[in-house]
């Protein structure tokens, strides 16, 4: 199938090869993987990835973010197999998954839709949460991966509803999951700060970098998907007899961009909007952003920088140079060129 | 009201005299399924039908093996082909090995939608590239194989929408984590009740929820109370 992005790639005769290698290396690890687990199917799991995985941009400094979840009656069970998968998968990926505990362990889908928001929600359970929408793909029994997804919409889309407004228009943009989303994003940032403190700045120039590129795409994609219902809703959505009908099938509609790479639904947008100068901005960046975290010895001087050294260090000072065009190609397309997502983001970005 | 009863292998496993038996006098009940879920069930049943007293059912309708152990392909169609035409034949997609064979039984072969442990027909588009494969084909909608897959209902509605006009029986029961057929609990009940209101009027119903007999009264008034109560609202609004 023809990709928005192969497309746009062609349109305007550009070559974005790290992204192609990073989708292909995605679909070769994903391979590697399913192929692994395949012994271990459970009616009621299915193990996910993730980060680079989920979002088809492995490199080769990527790391496999997995977790086993189990939509289902609990087991002890559970545990030993968790330990054959993360025996398996670092047999096959063998860089360790972040030391936060939010990858690498049993997951439970309770707390993923009754804890959303309220004080039981956690930074943890809100992480796993959204990045299941944004960025997840089933290594094993995809079903369950899309029930679980079904059930955290239903969350947001049939159980939280505004009163009618007296014109009868419904609502189509779920404030519940965009308020998440933006929440999330504000979390990431936020996160950022904190770890540089909790961590002596360690590490932060990668996380750096990854905040201003496959972060700031993970906010894109739930912005696009809270608005699905403006920009991707087919025809019969709003022809439907009652409300029910309605919210289930606007569920549904986000529900499948959950199966849409972050990238590939931008791209679908920005070839909608039609303005080759955003693409040339986006995709490019992105693309340099790939490249350079596909280079070993560049993805290790990212790591280590010192924050006093930033500007000093050749990989970090050009991808920020580079992800201030990447930012510019997003905020024009939100906010000054496509016609409805700029009326969407004046309505419900802010205030 | 609809054609509603049970599939006589919920009501007793492997023996459809005892499940027809069972609720020919219970006086609700006018459609029935009759089970050979298991292939060895099959020459037996269909060896029994001339004599099978099954007027007290408007509606009858049989459910194919849904695994091939015993008997092959060929053999389980001939047996199939030779039923009464009027009664739809339920059938797990995963038995039509050579689609060839089945287009034969036109309108008569009805897909059944599947649970997870089936690799077809679970989903809307699985769905869709079945009903291609078998254009003549009808339609069962597994109202609890639908909510195990989707437990929102938003996959039993576009299935309703979209395969409305094929659809010829509904099974009702609870699925569990393991995909056995339970008594409708209240959670299933909630769910089912986002869509029954699309299920056309004359729709046959049939109950799948393996209970033992003292239960039989108590299932079919769960069953009927979801379908009423959701009629009585329609009609209100």
């Amino acid at each position: 199938m023809t990709t928005a992005l192969a497309t746009l790639e062609r349109r305007l005769e550009a070559n974005w090869p790290a992204i192609r290698a990073a989708r292909d290396r995605t679909d070769a690890i994903v391979g590697h993987l399913s192929s692994a687990l395949s012994d271990l199917h459970d009616a009621n799991c299915s193990v996910v990835v993730t980060g680079s995985l989920g979002r088809a941009e492995a490199t080769e400094g990527s790391d496999a973010d997995w977790v086993l979840l189990v939509d289902g009656p609990s087991d002890p069970e559970h545990a030993m197999l968790a330990r054959e998968i993360e025996n398996r998968v670092r047999a096959i990926v063998p860089k360790e998954v972040g030391p936060t505990g939010t990858f690498g362990s049993i997951v439970a889908s309770h707390e993923l839709v009754h804890y959303i928001a309220g004080t039981r929600d956690s930074n943890e359970n809100l992480t796993r949460r959204i990045l299941l929408l944004s960025e997840s793909r089933a290594l094993t029994n995809p079903m369950v991966r899309e029930r679980v997804i079904r059930n955290v919409l239903a969350r947001y889309v049939l159980y939280d509803r505004s009163v009618r407004s007296r014109s009868g228009r419904r609502q189509v943009v779920p404030h519940f999951l965009l308020n998440d989303v933006v929440r999330y994003w504000r979390t990431m940032a936020s996160d950022y700060a904190s770890k540089m403190w909790e961590r002596s700045r360690r590490g932060w120039g990668i996380r750096n970098v990854k905040l201003r590129f496959s972060r700031k795409l993970l906010f894109a994609w739930g912005l696009l998907a809270a608005f699905a219902g403006e920009l991707f809703a087919p025809a019969e959505l709003h022809q439907v007899e009652n409300d029910e009908q309605f919210y289930l099938m606007l569920a549904d509609l986000i529900r499948s961009q959950t199966d849409v790479p972050p990238l590939e639904l931008l791209a679908r947008v920005v070839l909608e909007a039609g303005d080759d100068d955003i693409a040339n901005d986006i995709f490019p960046s992105y693309d340099r952003f790939l490249n350079v975290l596909a280079d070993p010895e560049a993805r290790a001087r990212l790591d280590a920088v010192r924050f006093e050294d930033a500007l000093d260090e050749p990989a970090y000072s050009e991808l920020r140079d580079v992800s201030q065009r990447f930012r510019r190609g997003v905020t024009r397309l939100f906010f000054d060129v496509h016609p409805k997502l700029k009326m969407l983001i004046r309505d419900f970005g802010v205030f | 009201m609809k054609p509603i009863g049970f599939s006589t292998g919920a009501l007793a496993k492997g023996d459809f005299a005892t499940g027809l038996a069972l609720q020919r006098d219970v006086s609700r009940i006018d459609a029935v399924e009759l089970s050979a879920l298991r292939d060895h069930e099959l020459p037996g049943l269909v060896g029994a039908i001339p004599d099978l007293d099954l007027a007290d059912f408007d509606y009858v309708s049989l459910h194919a093996p849904s695994k091939l152990q015993t008997l092959d392909e060929h053999a389980v169609f001939e047996l199939l082909l030779g039923l009464p035409e009027a009664w739809p034949i339920i059938v797990h997609p995963e038995l039509l090995q050579t689609p060839s064979l089945w287009r034969q039984l036109g309108r008569r072969l009805c897909l059944e939608n599947m649970d997870d442990r089936k690799t077809m027909g679970r989903t809307i588009s699985e769905l869709r590239t079945l009903f291609e494969a078998f254009p003549e084909a009808t339609f069962c909608l597994d109202l609890g194989h639908a909510r195990q897959i989707d437990p929102t209902m938003a996959s039993a509605m576009l299935m309703l929408r979209e395969f409305g006009d094929r659809l010829v029986e509904l099974h009702i029961s609870e699925v569990g984590s393991h995909g056995e057929h339970l008594p409708l609990g209240a959670t299933t009940r909630q769910a089912f009740a986002r869509v029954v209101h699309l299920v056309p009027a004359q729709c046959p119903l049939i109950i799948e929820s393996i209970i033992s007999a003292e239960l039989i009264e108590r299932e079919l008034e769960t069953v009927s109370m979801l379908f009423d109560t959701v009629a009585q609202q329609a009609a209100i609004a």
